[in-house]
This record gives structure tokens, C-alpha cells and sequence, in this order.
């Protein structure tokens, strides 16, 4: 199990010639991978969502908080004692041609891992291979057809599937998936997901999901965890089914909103909301952080930052002072 | 998705997956332009290697034949001893080949491993490696080289090597170093990391092959930069001649017999020019050749 | 070209040379786009579409050529028979094409009006307070500062700012034909539904023809009063969107909307498609360009390819599915 505890991350960022300013990618959020869990995480571009996955992967360190990673916590370890514990949460990233070195064969990219597993297990080269041959076969790929042949010869879904055979050389607990598949062309995304919603059973592992695209969230667990980040913090937090069909934050409720909706087989959600003018980063609000834009923001929302708690008729957790549940995703239309 | 493949398509392809390397040479020659300097490359080079076989260690002087015209005795004339030019081209080839390309060896090899080391631990080893390659760019090349003259006379092969070398090496650990830098935030770099491979490991095999084409680029034009730099040292009379060589030809073409002036020595004056013209010529032609023999993309298993 | 038609594209075909002889990028191409409405242009990587798009500029990028076809536009004539200066002044002012925000299709050397003036100068615009006039307008249109803006070199911009201004330039020059390439692809889900709200508002406004190309069927599928889907070259199937996406007839368009991920729907009625979409050297040479993945394929499917048929004005390219429905309607 994974647990993030008020994890923040702070970027200092040049502002135009007039000097430094701060960007708060994090502002202390809580997230837990549970085993065997898939958990999916949206926001817009900005939010921090990438930044958290980042972090859980030991690819950026963090300024505060702490990441417990099966009852370790990281921010007791020094920073070089911590690389044992970040290899057991692979990314699988959102390109998977830049995630493959162009210049190998997909047979030794899987190799170099596999070798230095080999010697940890004291075993040899008949291993690699059967390993390495088991591990195509678990993602779904022939290893006679792959083996020999560079990442260009091999389609986006393919390629995704050797990055992810190649995380599982490691044995993780957590697969993070960096907009994992929107790169992949659509016919192809179902496989993806599928297979990381499967190999949550096969091989044990839990699933990170972030993407910006709800739709592929449903996908990779029954009702997973659903978390919504706005500017740094969890604004909402609660079952994917729920969270999707009852959203209380208005955020939520203008994200889901922007979903198109497919006419003449859906209709649009009878509740639908789109927030005031675009995000500014620059402004760092007194109180709720979405207040400048939000439809329905009310005086005491300016005046201290919502906690995330359960409120009114919401099942889930979220961090709005008024919500109110709208229906505002695309309803199938009924056949006439 | 899957797709079998018979033993026997397997059998083939692997077969022919040893045939694609040959295959890639073939960027060498594919073109009319590539073709001649393949050729001309390959000459010159068997030159270097045994022309000095070709002939008496001291070449035949003959004192009332000098400065003569292009004859069939002496296709290139003679100089002003009287000794064969075409004689003097051939075995002077060698050095001037052998040191640029060792010189070229030296600093590729200084030039990578420190772009190498310095772009992948930009903290501790990037400031100091990177202080004495700014350091060595620092120094303009040419002058320096006529400035060391004057302290060490680095006349013999080894040593134009060597000077040439250690002061050249700057600009492609520079080069290195900023591709590294790059390279290193590549998420498949990245994922290497995260999957514990050592650092040492990550610089050779994913780093570097995605290097190989800049230094295999900067391999030939280093060829012809320090061919000019040697032959112009040579022809100031900065170096101490030893034996002959094209340098020393184009020095003695101009001083003693005037060439620039008079029509007497043109063969004299002309030939070594030609060759080293020719040469340049060829390599740079063979530049484009050796960015698409490193290209992943020509790999091809069917 | 009827009236009601302001974009005719008959039998278009563009192929590029390859070691194995000539790939066919399109094939057999005819799409009409009715004057005022939006046609939606769906197909995934290796389908042609950009292919097509860049055609109806006469802008194939060589090797590729145009083979065979034409690209009627009203009031300019067949597109691909321009050259020159004609076709120059075509496109702009006559046809507006935007591209992908993420395509650094802007200058990164200068300011975004000096950008607009440049392109008022090259054709001929003499009065060119009028256009920086009009370009302000339109840019405050698109919910942006138009001073800012216009001020602004491109990487000042966010990927949502360079969609919207890459919008301006197409129609700055009052095109009434209007093309967009993956408008909101890089862009997250707010941005994309601002920009897809700007998109139909200036259409509806200026009572364009427009033609938006995506692999997003969901795009399409909201704002797209037609749709197309491009399958390996082809155009498989053709109609109005809700007729195309609540009853598709070709087994592509069938399968490709069981294979998306939606956000209704059963999750567990989702099937993946077999293979995987076909790059130029793959494509079948003979025979239907889906039947190596299509699960009704007859052995009629590998011969020769399936002609139109057509039901209202909904038609689509497939033997069997053709054979089917006639019995339905004979039946």
C-alpha cells in the first residue's frame, strides 16, 4: 500500500523580467493506493497531477509531506536511500516512442533489466529469456515477433505493451499511468486499458491512472478511486461512479461539462455548468482556490480555503462550502 | 495482438537481420557523389598504409632534373632536389593522415568521455569538466598550436598527434555534454533510472548510441580540420620538418621555388593542394552517409 | 456542384513512392461539404486524413502527388489545377486552414500582429488598419485580449491562446471555407470545449463551410452536423452524425465505437479491435482496406473493393452489410 500524506511541491518560476515567483504544483494532498487497487486521478494541464506520479516514481523530489511506501516513510530515508523504495512504482509514460530507446532492439531494452534482476536471484540466461518471453505474454504480445525489432517497427498499443512488460521487470507495486494511452490511436486504447485493469489480478499490481480524459478513468477498475485535482489540492475525492454521475464541486461539475457529447446517441447532462473565464495562474486567492471562476461561488468562499470533508447530500468527500449534486454528463439518448 | 511467426519465417528473418548490417555500408556507396569518395577515401587511406613500401626509404635525388615539368618519368614533375613529386605524395600521405587521424582518436575519445560524464552528473563532475573544456575552447586553436611550437617542436608523427589532440578536444565534449544534457531528461533515459540500472551502465548503452551519429560526424570533419592545421603548421615553418610530407611540400613549393610567382613548380605546388582538396571534399561528401548509418530507422528485420 | 454544395471532392487520390512500388495515401476520395454546415472527418493514424486535408490546399508535400480527382471549391474552381500566385491567393483568402496548436505553426521570431500584417502584405491587402481592425474584433470574439494577444510572440501563448489565434488567421482574410486539422488535440477538456464553442459560434456567424479533421470521434460527434470516417485511404462510411453514430453501418465504424472508451455506457460491453490500423506499406492491394480486420470478411471482401451504397443520404462501403440491408428492405 501506498499512502501520500499533505505532499507539496513548489516550483520557483521566473515571472517575465520582474522576478522570481512561486508555482505550488502541490499544496499537501493526501492519496492512497490501496493493494491490488486502481486508482485514477483528474485535472486539467497544471493541476499536478503529473507531478504527483513523478514524485511516487522518484523522478522529482518533494518539499513536504511524506510518501509511505509499505510502512516506509520516504521522508525519514536520505534522497540516495530512497531509489529501492521508488522502483517499486513504475511509470508507464503518455509517449511511448520517446519511452523506448530508439536505438536497441525491444529484446535487449527488456534484457538490461532483467539481467540485473537475474544476478540479485542468482540466476542465469535460460531465465532472462523465459522471463522476459512470460512478461511479452502477460502484456499480450508474440515474443518472436517482437523480440528481434526496434520500437519504430512496432505500432503505439505495442509499444505501450513493452513499456509495460518492462515496468513488471521489476516486480512493482504500483503501476503510475501518465496519460498512458492518449497517444495511442482510439481503436487501440481499449487493449491498454484492459490489460492494466487485468493485470491488477494477474500479477498483483495496483494502478495509478492520471489523464485528463474521464471517459478512459472507467476503465481500468470497477468503480475505482476517483480524485479530482484543482491547482495543487483534491477538491473532490470519492468512488468514480458516484464522483461522475453526482459531482458536488463545481469543478468537478465544469469538467465533466466539457465532455462532448455524441448526438444521436447521447444527450447532453441537464445541469451543465462551464466556469468564469480561464485559469490564472498568477492569482493566488484568499480562500477557495477556484472561487474567481466558479459559477456559484458565494461571499465566505473568499474567506478560507475549504477542507475536504462530506457535506449535504454528497456520499464523497470534496472541498466546496456549497455544493450542490448536478447531472451534468452526457445521458445515453433512449432508442424511439 | 499477436503474431506468430513459423520456425522457419524466424530462421530467415534472424538470418536476414545479420545481412541488414552488412546492408547498412551500402549508405557508403549508394549515390554517384558517395561512390567517388568512398573511393578516393579508401585510396588514400591504402596510401597512408604502404605507399612508404612503395619506395626506397631515400628517394632518388637528381640534381639536374629539378623543377621538372609533368612527364611520364615523373607524372607530377619533380621538386627541387629532382625527386619525383607523384614519389613525395605517396609516401608523404602518411603522415599527414595518420596524425589527423589520430589526433582525431584523442580527442574523441577526451572529447566524449568528458561531454559524457559532465551531461550525465551535471552537479559534481559538470563544473569541474566543464571548466577545463571551457578552458581548452578558450585557447584559439591555430595560434596556440604556432604559440606551443615555439616551446615543444612537435615535428614527429606522434607528437603532431598528441598537440594536435589534447588542444582540440573542447568543442566536441561542449557538443557532448549539451546532447547528454538532453538526452538524460528523455523519459526512456528516465525509465532506466527508475529501473535501477547504474549510472555507468545508462551512459553506454542508452546515452551513448544516440550519440554515436554526432561523433561519428564529428569524426570526419576533425579528419579534415586537423589535415589543415597540420599542413598550415608545416608550411609557416612553425614544426621541424622530419622526412617529407605534403605540409613540408606546399612549404618548400612556396619559399624555394616561388610557386606562387612563377609558372616554374605548378605540378609541385599543385599536387599536394589537389590531394588535400580531394580528401576534404570526400569526407565531408560521406558526412550525410554516416547520420543515416547510425538511424535507427534503416534497421530493417524483412 | 449543386448550390447547396461549397466543397466538391470527386475521386481524389494522392500516393507517395515507396521501395515496393506506389502507396496509395487516399484512394477514390468524394466528399461533398454542404455550404453552412460543419463536416466532421474521422480517422486514426494512417487513415489519409491529413493527407486529404493538406489536399484541398493542393499542399501534398512531396514525394506525395496528386493522382487522380479534383477539389472543387465555389467561386474558385478545381483547387489541384492552381499554381502559383492563384493558388497562393487561394488559400487565405479564399480557404481558411488551421492547424494543430501543437504544430508551432506561428513565427517564434515575432509578435503575433506583426504575424497578421505579413499576411495582409502578401496578399495584397492594402488597407491594413481595416485587417488589424478586423483581426482585433475577431480575437476578442475568441474570449481573448486582443492588445495581449497581438502583442504576444508564440511561446508567450498557451496551447488554448495559439488554437484561437491560429483561428484568427484563417479567417482574418474573410474565407468562407474553413478547415481545421486536430483543433484540440494537446489541449485538455475545458480548453477544448471553449475552443469547440468558438469554432461553431464563428461558423454559424459567418455562415461558413467548415470541415474539422480529428481522430476524436467525440469531437466530431458533438459539433459535426456530417461525418466521415477514413479508414487506410478510403472513405468507409458518410452521413449525418447522429445517423452515423446511433446506427453505423460499416463494420469499421461499428467496431471503432464498441472499441471507445465512453463516458456512458456499459464498460464491460467495450471490445477491443483485432490488429492494428495499417501504415502505407500495409495497406491491402487488393480487396477492402478493413477485411484483414474485419470479422464478416468473405472471401468477396478480398478481391475487390466494395462499392457505395446508399441509404438517404447515409452511405457506407461494405458487401456484406450491403447484402444484409437489402434483405431487410426487400424482406
Amino acid at each position: 500500500m501506498i499512502e501520500v500524506k499533505g505532499l507539496t511541491r513548489t516550483f520557483a518560476a521566473r515571472r517575465g523580467l520582474l522576478g522570481r515567483g512561486s508555482v505550488h504544483a502541490l499544496r499537501g494532498i493526501d492519496v492512497t493506493i490501496p493493494d491490488h487497487g486502481a486508482v485514477s486521478v483528474i485535472g486539467e494541464s497544471g493541476c499536478g497531477k503529473t507531478t504527483l506520479g513523478r514524485i511516487l516514481c522518484g523522478l522529482e523530489s518533494f518539499d513536504g509531506g511524506d510518501v509511505i511506501i509499505d510502512g516506509e516513510s520516504l521522508s525519514a530515508l536520505k534522497p540516495k536511500d530512497r531509489a529501492p523504495f521508488h522502483r517499486k512504482i513504475q511509470m508507464i509514460h503518455q509517449d511511448p516512442y520517446s519511452a523506448l530507446n530508439p536505438t536497441r532492439t525491444i529484446g535487449q531494452i527488456l534484457a538490461d533489466p532483467l539481467s540485473l534482476r537475474g544476478r540479485q536471484l542468482d540466476a542465469d540466461r535460460k531465465w532472462l529469456e523465459a522471463r522476459r518471453a512470460e512478461l511479452l505474454g502477460l502484456v499480450g504480445l508474440d515474443p518472436d515477433y517482437v523480440l528481434p525489432r526496434y520500437p519504430h517497427m512496432l505500432s503505439g498499443g505495442m509499444r505501450q505493451r513493452v513499456v509495460i512488460a518492462r515496468a513488471l521487470t521489476v516486480d512493482p507495486d504500483v503501476l503510475v499511468a501518465d496519460e498512458a494511452v492518449s497517444m495511442i490511436d482510439v481503436s487501440l486504447r481499449l487493449g491498454i486499458l484492459q490489460l492494466l485493469r487485468d493485470l491488477r489480478d494477474r500479477v498483483g499490481v495496483s494502478v495509478l491512472f492520471i489523464t485528463h480524459d474521464v471517459a478512459t478513468a472507467r476503465y481500468v477498475g470497477d468503480n475505482s478511486d476517483l480524485y479530482v485535482l484543482y491547482r495543487g489540492t483534491v477538491i473532490e475525492h470519492g468512488p468514480a461512479d458516484t464522483v461522475i454521475q453526482r459531482p458536488a464541486h463545481p469543478y468537478t461539475q465544469c469538467l465533466l461539462s466539457a465532455i462532448p457529447v455524441l448526438r444521436g446517441i447521447e444527450l447532453p447532462g441537464p445541469d451543465r455548468v462551464v466556469p468564469n473565464g480561464p485559469l490564472d495562474e498568477r492569482q493566488e486567492p484568499p480562500g477557495c482556490l477556484f472561487e474567481p471562476r466558479c459559477p456559484f461561488a458565494e461571499a465566505d468562499c473568499r474567506a478560507g480555503a475549504p477542507a475536504l470533508a462530506l457535506r449535504g447530500d454528497a456520499t464523497q468527500l470534496h472541498a466546496c462550502l456549497h455544493p450542490a449534486l448536478r447531472s451534468v454528463v452526457a445521458v445515453p439518448a433512449s432508442r424511439s | 495482438m499477436t503474431v506468430a511467426l513459423a520456425p522457419e519465417q524466424l530462421e530467415t528473418g534472424l538470418r536476414r537481420s545479420r545481412q541488414r548490417t552488412a546492408r547498412r555500408w551500402v549508405l557508403f556507396v549508394n549515390t554517384p557523389s558517395r561512390a567517388i569518395s568512398a573511393f578516393i577515401v579508401v585510396l588514400f587511406g591504402l596510401m597512408a598504409i604502404f605507399g612508404p613500401y612503395l619506395y626506397p626509404a631515400n628517394l632518388p635525388i637528381n640534381a639536374n632534373d629539378i623543377y621538372a615539368s609533368p612527364s611520364l618519368a615523373h607524372p607530377l614533375g619533380t621538386d627541387f632536389e629532382g625527386v619525383d613529386t607523384l614519389a613525395l605524395i605517396v609516401t608523404g600521405a602518411r603522415y599527414v593522415i595518420f596524425s589527423a587521424v589520430i589526433a582525431c582518436a584523442i580527442t574523441v575519445v577526451l572529447g566524449t568521455v568528458g561531454g559524457l560524464v559532465a551531461g550525465y552528473y551535471p552537479r559534481w563532475a559538470g563544473s569541474a569538466i566543464m571548466r577545463v573544456t571551457d578552458f581548452v575552447l578558450a585557447l584559439p586553436g591555430f595560434p596556440v598550436l604556432l604559440v606551443l611550437a615555439t616551446v615543444w617542436n612537435f615535428g614527429s608523427l606522434w607528437q603532431m598527434a598528441l598537440a594536435l589532440g589534447v588542444f582540440g578536444w573542447g568543442g566536441i565534449a561542449r557538443a557532448v555534454r549539451s546532447q547528454t544534457l538532453s538526452l538524460r531528461e528523455r523519459p526512456f533515459v528516465e525509465a532506466a533510472r527508475g529501473l535501477g540500472i547504474p549510472g555507468w551502465r545508462i551512459i553506454t548503452t542508452e546515452v551513448m548510441p544516440n550519440v554515436a551519429p554526432f561523433i561519428g560526424m564529428n569524426l570526419l570533419t576533425g579528419i579534415t580540420a586537423f589535415i589543415y592545421s597540420e599542413v598550415g603548421l608545416f608550411f609557416l615553418g612553425a614544426v621541424p620538418f622530419t622526412g617529407s610530407n605534403w605540409g613540408v611540400m606546399l612549404n618548400n613549393a612556396v619559399f624555394q621555388a616561388n610557386a606562387v610567382t612563377s609558372t616554374r613548380a605548378l605540378a609541385y605546388l599543385l599536387s599536394p593542394l589537389i590531394c588535400i582538396m580531394l580528401i576534404t571534399l570526400a569526407l565531408v561528401t560521406l558526412m550525410n552517409a554516416v547520420d543515416e548509418f547510425f538511424n535507427p530507422r534503416l534497421r530493417r528485420i524483412k | 456542384m449543386t448550390n447547396s454544395t461549397a466543397v466538391s471532392i470527386t475521386d481524389l487520390g494522392v500516393s507517395f513512392p515507396t521501395s515496393s512500388g506506389p502507396a496509395h495515401a487516399v484512394a477514390g476520395v468524394s466528399l461533398d461539404l454542404p455550404r453552412g454546415q460543419i463536416t466532421g472527418l474521422v480517422g486514426e493514424s494512417g487513415s489519409g486524413k491529413s493527407t486529404l486535408a493538406l489536399s484541398l490546399l493542393n499542399a501534398v508535400p512531396a514525394p506525395g502527388s496528386v493522382t487522380s480527382g479534383s477539389v472543387e471549391i465555389d467561386g474558385v474552381g478545381d483547387v489541384l489545377t492552381l499554381k502559383g500566385s492563384a493558388l497562393r491567393k487561394t488559400r487565405g483568402a479564399k480557404i481558411g486552414y488551421v492547424f494543430q496548436a501543437s504544430q508551432n505553426s506561428l513565427n517564434p521570431l515575432k509578435p503575433v500582429g506583426k504575424q497578421l500584417l505579413d499576411l495582409g502584405r502578401s496578399h495584397g491587402v492594402r488597407d491594413r488598419r481595416d485587417l488589424l481592425h478586423r483581426a482585433r474584433l475577431l480575437v476578442e470574439e475568441m474570449g481573448l485580449d486582443a492588445e495581449r494577444v497581438l502583442a504576444s510572440y508564440q511561446h508567450e501563448l498557451s496551447g488554448g491562446m495559439r488554437q484561437r489565434v491560429g483561428i484568427v488567421f484563417a479567417l482574418v482574410l474573410n474565407a468562407h471555407v474553413l478547415i481545421l486539422d486536430e483543433p484540440t488535440t494537446a489541449l485538455d477538456m475545458l480548453s477544448q470545449a471553449s475552443v469547440l464553442e468558438i469554432v461553431q459560434k464563428v461558423h454559424s456567424e459567418r455562415g461558413l463551410t467548415t470541415l474539422i479533421i480529428s481522430h476524436d470521434v467525440g469531437v466530431i460527434g458533438d459539433i459535426a452536423d456530417r461525418m466521415a470516417v477514413m479508414y487506410a485511404g478510403r472513405i468507409v462510411e458518410e452521413g449525418p452524425t447522429p445517423s452515423v453514430l446511433a446506427s453505423p453501418w460499416h463494420p469499421y465504424t461499428r467496431a471503432l465505437l464498441t472499441a471507445m472508451p465512453r463516458i456512458t455506457g456499459d464498460v464491460s460491453a467495450a471490445k477491443q479491435l483485432p490488429g492494428r490500423p495499417p501504415d502505407l506499406s500495409s495497406i491491402p492491394r487488393a480487396g477492402c482496406v478493413f477485411a484483414p480486420r474485419c470479422a464478416l470478411a468473405e472471401d468477396a471482401c478480398t478481391e475487390t473493393e466494395p462499392e457505395n451504397t446508399f441509404l438517404a443520404d447515409h452511405r457506407f462501403a461494405c458487401f456484406v452489410t450491403a447484402r444484409e440491408t437489402a434483405k431487410e428492405t426487400t424482406a
